[in-house]
C-alpha cells in the first residue's frame, strides 16, 4: 500500500539504513534485510518467545514490533558477540540445554537479560524470566541448571580426554544452535523463490460450491492461484499407507484447515493478501468430530469409499480393526472387576519450528527441502508420484526444529512441487503455528476396560476396548492404533486379554505419529484400572504393580518377545527416588505408573564411515537430529571405535543424494539401528586398517587386532590415530567403511516384526491439590528408564526430561477444542497452552537403569519416548489420593478437577 | 501483515489531524502487542497506523499532579510494576501489570494501551476501575477526563469519540490507608489470559470493593460485605473455550475470599 520508509537500525552493533514497509515486522527485517535469521518464527503472536531479542536495552517480542518502530534504535541478537551471551551459551551447551534448537536463540536472550539483572541466582525470577520462551523439547530443567551455573560464573569445563561413550560430551551442533548461525528450513536461502499461501475454510466439512479468484489476481505479484481442477487429473493423492490425501480439497473439505487453494507470488506479503481475496462459496456440512458420531449408524462417510477401493470397512469411518487376544475372558479367578472408560483428547505436536517445505521442480529432477523424519521415504513418495527415477529426487532435510512424529510423513511437498512445476521457479511454504496445528495431531482415544483380579491383586484378565478417533485421512494413524493396543494391557504378566482396538476416521486433523505412538493413552487407561483395583483391594499402587509386572523373559504378549529388562528395578528406583515410604504430608498425593512401547520393528539403517589421511572421521548417517541428539551419539560411537576427539569426527546427513539410506528416524530407533550400523561400519574399517598393518609390517593377518582406538601389533600396540597420520596418506589416502543394520519383517506378526527392544518407563509424582480452584501442584516428578547403557547419560536426561515435560502438557493443559462446524477453536498459541518454565514441578528427578541388555551399541535401548509414556496415569493417581476423586478424562485442568471435587461434595 | 500506511506524530495535535483525517480507518500503536496481533490476524485493516510512542509526552515519567497519581499513556507495564509510588499506593495495579504476558510483552504493553483495547479478560482494566481511575482524553475540544469504569462500555468497546487519543491515566492518591489486592485464575502457571480475574480494595475503614474481570463485558465493581451467596450476581460469565460460565462464577468468591485475606493481612 504505501511505499517504504528508511530506517536506521544498530544490530550488534553494526549500523543499518534500511528501506522498509510499514508492514514489515522487526523479526521479518532482522532475518530477511539483515539476514541475521537466528531470531525465529512459531508463533508470531508474542508467546513463544522465540524471535526474542534486546531492543534499547529492553527485551521484546520482534515479531510484535514494526521494524519502523525500530528506527534509530539498537537491537541486540542472539548472534552478538558479548560476553554475557557467551557464558549463557556456554552454560546452556554444558547442561543440556539445548535440543532441536529452535528455541535457544530467543531462549538465550532472555537468559541474557535475567544474567544482567543479576537474578540468575534466584530460582523464582529464573522461572519468570525464562517464561515468555516456549520449548518444546523440555530444556526447561537444564535451562535452571544453566542458569544456576551461570550465577557462579563456573569456568568452561574443559572436554575430556579418552574414550567419549558413557560420558556427557557436549553436543555436536549445538554451538551453532546457540549462537543462531543452525539453518533451518525457514532460514534457506534459495534464489528466485516463489512464496505460498493455503486457501482455507473456516469450517471442517464443507461442499465448495464456487472459488472466484479475480480479486485475488489483481493483487500484485501474484504468479499463479491454483485449485483442484488446475491440476493434472485425475487429482494427485497420497499417504504413507493408504493413497487417501488429494493435494488440494477438490469438490469437498474434509477438516479445518483443509486447502482448497493455493497462491504462489513474489513476497509472502503479496500471497497473503492474495489468499484473503479467494472467495470461495462454500456450504458446510454435518462435520464427525468425535467417536460417537462417527459411528453413529447414518454418520456421514468421512471418505467416499471409492478412495478405499477393496476396503470391506469402507462403506463405514472404520478406517480400520485389530484385535489382539490371549487366554480366555470367562476363565474363573477373578474376585474383583474394575471397570473404566478413559477419554485421552487431541493434543498436537508444537514443535517450535512450524513446518516448512521448499520445493525446485523441473520436469525431469526435483529437489525437496523438508525438515523431515524420514527423508528417504520423501524421496521414494515424490519419486512413485512423479515418476521420477530415485537419483532425480533429492531430499535435503534441515534439522528439524522439533519433530515428535508430526514430521515423519510428507505434507505438503507434493502441492509445493506441483505449483514449482507449473511456474517454473522454486516454491516456498512456510506455515504459521495455527496452520501446523491443522495438519498434524495425536489421536484422540476413548478405551473402555474391565480388569479382573484376585484378591490378592493379580491380574486376572484384560478386557478392553480402545478406539482411535484419527482425522479425515489415514496418514500413519492406523499403525498407532495397530501399535499401542498390541501392547494394551501393559507391562504386565496378563494370563487372559483380548484388546479389541479401531481407527475411527473423522472429519479432523489427520492424526499422526506423536512421541508414545498410541502409548500414552492405552496407559492412560490400563494404568486408571490398575489404580481403581489397588484402591478396590486396599493394596498400594507400588505394591500392585511390583506383584504384577512382568520380569526379565516373561513374555507380556504370549508368544511374543519376552521383557528386555529388569523392569522392577526401574519400578523400585522411582519409588525410592519419589521417597514412596516417607511419611506423606498431609494434603498431598502419591501416584506412579509403568507402561512399556514397542520399539522399532523392522527396517535397515545404512551407515558410510571414511577415515581420513589426517585422522578426521566423516559419518554419513541419513538420521535426522530434530533434536535428540542423534548427531552426538553417531560421533561418540565413531570417535572411540578410532580414538579420536570428537572435534575430528563430523557426521553428514540430511541429504538423500549423498548419505545412504536409512528407513526412517521414528520409534526411538536411531541408537540401536543406526548405531550399530556405524559400529559395523567402524568394525569394517578395522578390518581394513588390519589388512594395512599387515601389509605395512609384513606381518600375517592373524598376528594382528584391532579394537576401539588400538592396532595391536605382536611388538606394542600403536593407537590408530598415530597409525593412520603416519601412514594413510601415503598408503592410499582413505579408508571407506560400511554397515548395516536391518530387522526384516515377519509376515505373519501382527506389528510385521517384533520389537527390536521395548522402551520401559516408570513415573511417579507427589502433588497437593488447591481444592477451591482445582489447581495441581507437583512437589515431585520423578521418571526412570530401563536404558540398557546410557552412550550419553545427559543425552539421556535431557530426553527423558523433556518427555516427562511434554507428558505434563497432556495431562495437565493440553487439548484442542472444536466448534460446532468441526472448526478448531484454540488455534495458535494463545489458547492452545503447553508448559512453561512456571509450568515446571518443584522438582523433577530423572533416573536410569543400565544394565547393559538392549540390541544397540554397548548394550543401549532406544530412550525418546519413555518418560511421555505414563505421566498422565501416574500424575492422576497422585491426584486421586490427594483429593479422593478420581478422573478419566485428560486433561486434568484445574476446571476438570475442581469439578470432580464438586461432585465428591455433592 | 497486510499494507497499511505509517505516522509517527511528534505533537498529540497531529495525533488529533491524522485521526480526524483518516477516521475509522486509522488505528493508533502503543505497545503494539495487541494491535500487532490483530494485524497479523486480520482483524484489524487500518489504512494507517498512527506510533504514537514519539509523541511529545506520551513517554513522560510518572508524576503526581491535583491528588493525583498521572500515569502517561505510553508508560509500559514493565514500568508501571518498578514504580515505588504505585507500588506503595496501588499494590494490586502493581500483581496484575505483572501477570500480563511475559517479560517480552509487559516491556511493550502499555496501561492506556491495555485500558483502550477493552479486552474483558484485561488485568489491569479491573483494578483502575476499582482504584476510581480515569483516562485523560485529548480532542479537538481540548482535553477530558472519563473514569475508568464509563471509558470501557463493553468487549471491545470504549468512550473513545472521532478524533479523540488517551493520554494518560489519572489514579487519585488514597485518602485513607489502603490495601489492595489482586487473584486471577489461569490455565496454567505460565503466562496466560485470565479465565476471571479480581481486585479487592480494603479502606482502614473497613469497606471492601471488589472489581471483577472476564466475567461480564466490561469490569463490574461490587461493593463487599453482603450475603456471599448473591454478592456476585451481577456477573454474566460466558462458557468458553478457557472455562465454563459455571466455573468462572464458583471462582470469584473462591479468589474473593483470598484477595480479601490478602488485604487485611496487608493493611
Amino acid at each position: 500500500m504505501s511505499g517504504e520508509i528508511a530506517i536506521d537500525l544498530m544490530v550488534n552493533g553494526t549500523e543499518h539504513r534500511i528501506a522498509v514497509p510499514p508492514n514489515l515486522s522487526l523479526l521479518d527485517c532482522l532475518r530477511d534485510k539483515v539476514g541475521l535469521t537466528g531470531s525465529k518464527e512459531c508463533c508470531a503472536v508474542g508467546e513463544c518467545g522465540a524471535c526474542t531479542v534486546e531492543m534499547d536495552g529492553q527485551l521484546v517480542n520482534s515479531c510484535l514490533c514494526l521494524a519502523v518502530e525500530a528506527d534509530g534504535k539498537a537491537v541486540t541478537t542472539a548472534e552478538a558477540e558479548d560476553e554475557d551471551l557467551g557464558s549463557v551459551r556456554d552454560a546452556f551447551l554444558q547442561t543440556g540445554s539445548v535440543q532441536c534448537g529452535f528455541c535457544i536463540p530467543g531462549m538465550v536472550m532472555a537468559a541474557r537479560a535475567i544474567l544482567r539483572d543479576e537474578k540468575a541466582d534466584d530460582a523464582v525470577a529464573v522461572r519468570e524470566g525464562l517464561s515468555g520462551n516456549l520449548c518444546r523439547c523440555g530444556g526447561y530443567n537444564r535451562m535452571f541448571e544453566a542458569m544456576a551455573r551461570v550465577s557462579a560464573r563456573q569456568a568452561r569445563a574443559e572436554a575430556p580426554t579418552g574414550p567419549v561413550v558413557g560420558t556427557d560430551v557436549e553436543r555436536s551442533g549445538g554451538r551453532a544452535r546457540a549462537d543462531g548461525s543452525q539453518k533451518f528450513l525457514a532460514d534457506l536461502t534459495i534464489d528466485n523463490v516463489a512464496h505460498l499461501k493455503l486457501v482455507t475454510l473456516p469450517v471442517a466439512h464443507a461442499r465448495i460450491d464456487g472459488i472466484d479468484a479475480s480479486a485475488a489476481w489483481k493483487v500484485p505479484g501474484v504468479l499463479d492461484i491454483v485449485t483442484a481442477v488446475d491440476l493434472p487429473q485425475p487429482l494427485m493423492h497420497f499417504g504413507p499407507v493408504y493413497k487417501d490425501r488429494p493435494v488440494l480439497a477438490a469438490a469437498e473439505t474434509r477438516h479445518h484447515g483443509e486447502p482448497v487453494a493455493v497462491i504462489a507470488a513474489e513476497t509472502k506479503e503479496a500471497a497473503e493478501e492474495a489468499a484473503l481475496l479467494v472467495e470461495v462459496s462454500y456450504t458446510a456440512l454435518p462435520a464427525v468430530t468425535d467417536i460417537e458420531a462417527a459411528t453413529a449408524p447414518e454418520a456421514p462417510l468421512v471418505q467416499p469409499p471409492e478412495l478405499r477401493p477393496n476396503d470391506p470397512r469402507s462403506g463405514t469411518n472404520i478406517l480400520n480393526e485389530r484385535v489382539t487376544e490371549w487366554g480366555d475372558l470367562d476363565a474363573p479367578g477373578a474376585d474383583v472387576v474394575v471397570e473404566g472408560i478413559y477419554g485421552f483428547p487431541m493434543v498436537t505436536h508444537f514443535a517450535i519450528e512450524p513446518h516448512g517445505f521448499i520445493v525446485d521442480a523441473r520436469s525431469d529432477r526435483m529437489t525437496v527441502w523438508s525438515p523431515v523424519q524420514h527423508p528417504y521415504l520423501l524421496q521414494r513418495m515424490m519419486a512413485d508420484l512423479f515418476e521420477l527415477p530415485l537419483t532425480s529426487v533429492q531430499v535435503l532435510a534441515p534439522d528439524p526444529g522439533g519433530g515428535f512424529g508430526g514430521k515423519q510423513n510428507p505434507k505438503f511437498e507434493p502441492l509445493v512441487a506441483l505449483i514449482s512445476r507449473r511456474i517454473g521457479r522454486p516454491c516456498r511454504l512456510v506455515l504459521t503455528l495455527e496452520e501446523t496445528f491443522q495438519n498434524v495431531r495425536r489421536t484422540a482415544t476413548r478405551m473402555k476396560m474391565r480388569t479382573g483380579f484376585t484378591k490378592d491383586g493379580d491380574l486376572v484378565f484384560q478386557d478392553a476396548e480402545a478406539d482411535y478417533l484419527v482425522g479425515a485421512y489415514g496418514d500413519i494413524s492406523e499403525r498407532v492404533m495397530a501399535k499401542g493396543s498390541y501392547l494394551g494391557a501393559g507391562p504386565y504378566r496378563t494370563p487372559n486379554a483380548r484388546i479389541r482396538a479401531r481407527a475411527i476416521l473423522s472429519h479432523t486433523t489427520p492424526a499422526t505419529a506423536f512421541r508414545g505412538f498410541g502409548t500414552p493413552q492405552m496407559s492412560w487407561a490400563y494404568e486408571g484400572q490398575m489404580d481403581k483395583a489397588a484402591r478396590a483391594l486396599g493394596i498400594d499402587g507400588l505394591a500392585i504393580r511390583m506383584r504384577n509386572l512382568a520380569r526379565k523373559g516373561d513374555e507380556v504378549v504370549p508368544g511374543d518377545f519376552g521383557a528386555d529388562g529388569h523392569w522392577e528395578q526401574s519400578l523400585q528406583k522411582a519409588a525410592d527416588l519419589l521417597g514412596w515410604q516417607t511419611p506423606l504430608p498431609e494434603g498431598h498425593g502419591r501416584g506412579i505408573a509403568v507402561a512399556i512401547k514397542a520399539g522399532a520393528t523392522t527396517g535397515l539403517s545404512n551407515a558410510t564411515v571414511r577415515l581420513l589421511a589426517d585422522g578426521s572421521v566423516v559419518v554419513y548417517a541419513g538420521t535426522s537430529d530434530m533434536g535428540q541428539g542423534a548427531r552426538t551419539i553417531f560421533a561418540q560411537l565413531a570417535a572411540d571405535a578410532f580414538g579420536a576427539p570428537m572435534d575430528r569426527v563430523t557426521v553428514v546427513s540430511g541429504d538423500t543424494s549423498a548419505v545412504p539410506f536409512d528407513l526412517q528416524t521414528s520409534a526411538s530407533r536411531s541408537t540401536v539401528f543406526m548405531g550399530n550400523a556405524i559400529s559395523k561400519a567402524c568394525e569394517d574399517l578395522h578390518r581394513q586398517l588390519a589388512e594395512m598393518a599387515a601389509e605395512l609390517s609384513g606381518l600375517e593377518l592373524e598376528q594382528i587386532s584391532v579394537t576401539n582406538g588400538i592396532i595391536h601389533l605382536p611388538e606394542a600396540p600403536v593407537p590408530i590415530m598415530d597409525f593412520v597420520c603416519a601412514e594413510l596418506r601415503s598408503w592410499g589416502g582413505e579408508l571407506v567403511g560400511t554397515g548395516r543394520m536391518r530387522r526384516h519383517s515377519l509376515k505373519d506378526h501382527p506389528l510385521g516384526g517384533t520389537p527390536a527392544f521395548f522402551e520401559f518407563n516408570c513415573t511417579a509424582f507427589e502433588v497437593s491439590v488447591d481444592e477451591g480452584t482445582g489447581e495441581i501442584l507437583i512437589h515431585r516428578h520423578v521418571t526412570v528408564g530401563d536404558v540398557g547403557k546410557a552412550l550419553n547419560p545427559l543425552q539421556v536426561e535431557m530426553q527423558d526430561e523433556g518427555a516427562a515435560i511434554m507428558g505434563l502438557g497432556h495431562s495437565m493443559m493440553e487439548h484442542l477444542v472444536l466448534g460446532e462446524n468441526g472448526e478448531i477453536r484454540n488455534l495458535g498459541a494463545l489458547d492452545y497452552r503447553i508448559p512453561t518454565t512456571k509450568d515446571m514441578p518443584l522438582s523433577l528427578v530423572t533416573g536410569i537403569v543400565e544394565n547393559g541388555d538392549g540390541p544397540g551399541p554397548y548394550g543401549a535401548k532406544g530412550v525418546s519416548e519413555g518418560a511421555i509414556l505414563c505421566t498422565a496415569p501416574a500424575l492422576a493417581a497422585a491426584v486421586a489420593q490427594a483429593t479422593g476423586v478420581v478422573i478419566d478424562d485428560l486433561p486434568l485442568t484445574p476446571e476438570r478437577v475442581w469439578r470432580a471435587v464438586q461432585t465428591r461434595d455433592r | 501483515m497486510l499494507g497499511f500506511d505509517y505516522a509517527r506524530p511528534e505533537k498529540f495535535d497531529d495525533v488529533i489531524a491524522l485521526l480526524l483525517e483518516a477516521g475509522p480507518e486509522a488505528l493508533m500503536l502503543a505497545g503494539g502487542t495487541d494491535l500487532v496481533v490483530a494485524l497479523r490476524h486480520h482483524v484489524a485493516r487500518p489504512r494507517l497506523v498512527i506510533d504514537l510512542k514519539r509523541v511529545e509526552g506520551f513517554r513522560a515519567e510518572i508524576r503526581e499532579e491535583d491528588g493525583s497519581l498521572v500515569v502517561p499513556a505510553g508508560t509500559t507495564m514493565t514500568e508501571i510494576v518498578r514504580d515505588r509510588r504505585i507500588q506503595a499506593l496501588f499494590a494490586a495495579l502493581v500483581e496484575a501489570a505483572n501477570v500480563v504476558g511475559s517479560i517480552q510483552i509487559r516491556n511493550r504493553a502499555t496501561l492506556a494501551g491495555n485500558i483502550c483495547n477493552a479486552s474483558p479478560a484485561a488485568d489491569t482494566v479491573p483494578l483502575l476501575a476499582l482504584y476510581g481511575a480515569s483516562v485523560e482524553i485529548a480532542g479537538t475540544s481540548g482535553t477530558r477526563l472519563s473514569s475508568v469504569e464509563d471509558f470501557v462500555r463493553g468487549n471491545r468497546d470504549t468512550d473513545l469519540g472521532e478524533g479523540e487519543v488517551v493520554t494518560a491515566v489519572r489514579l487519585p492518591l488514597p485518602r485513607q490507608k489502603t490495601a489492595s489486592t489482586f487473584e486471577r485464575i489461569t490455565r496454567r502457571r505460565g503466562v496466560d489470559l485470565a479465565t476471571v480475574n479480581l481486585g479487592c480494595l480494603l479502606q482502614a475503614d473497613g469497606t471492601v470493593r471488589y472489581a471483577l474481570g472476564a466475567v461480564a463485558p466490561r469490569p463490574l465493581l461490587v461493593e463487599g460485605g453482603g450475603d456471599p451467596e448473591t454478592l456476585f450476581d451481577v456477573a454474566t460469565p460466558i462458557t468458553d473455550v478457557r472455562a465454563g460460565a459455571d466455573y468462572r462464577r464458583a471462582m470469584l468468591n473462591v479468589i474473593a475470599e483470598r484477595a480479601l485475606a490478602r488485604a487485611r493481612s496487608a493493611l
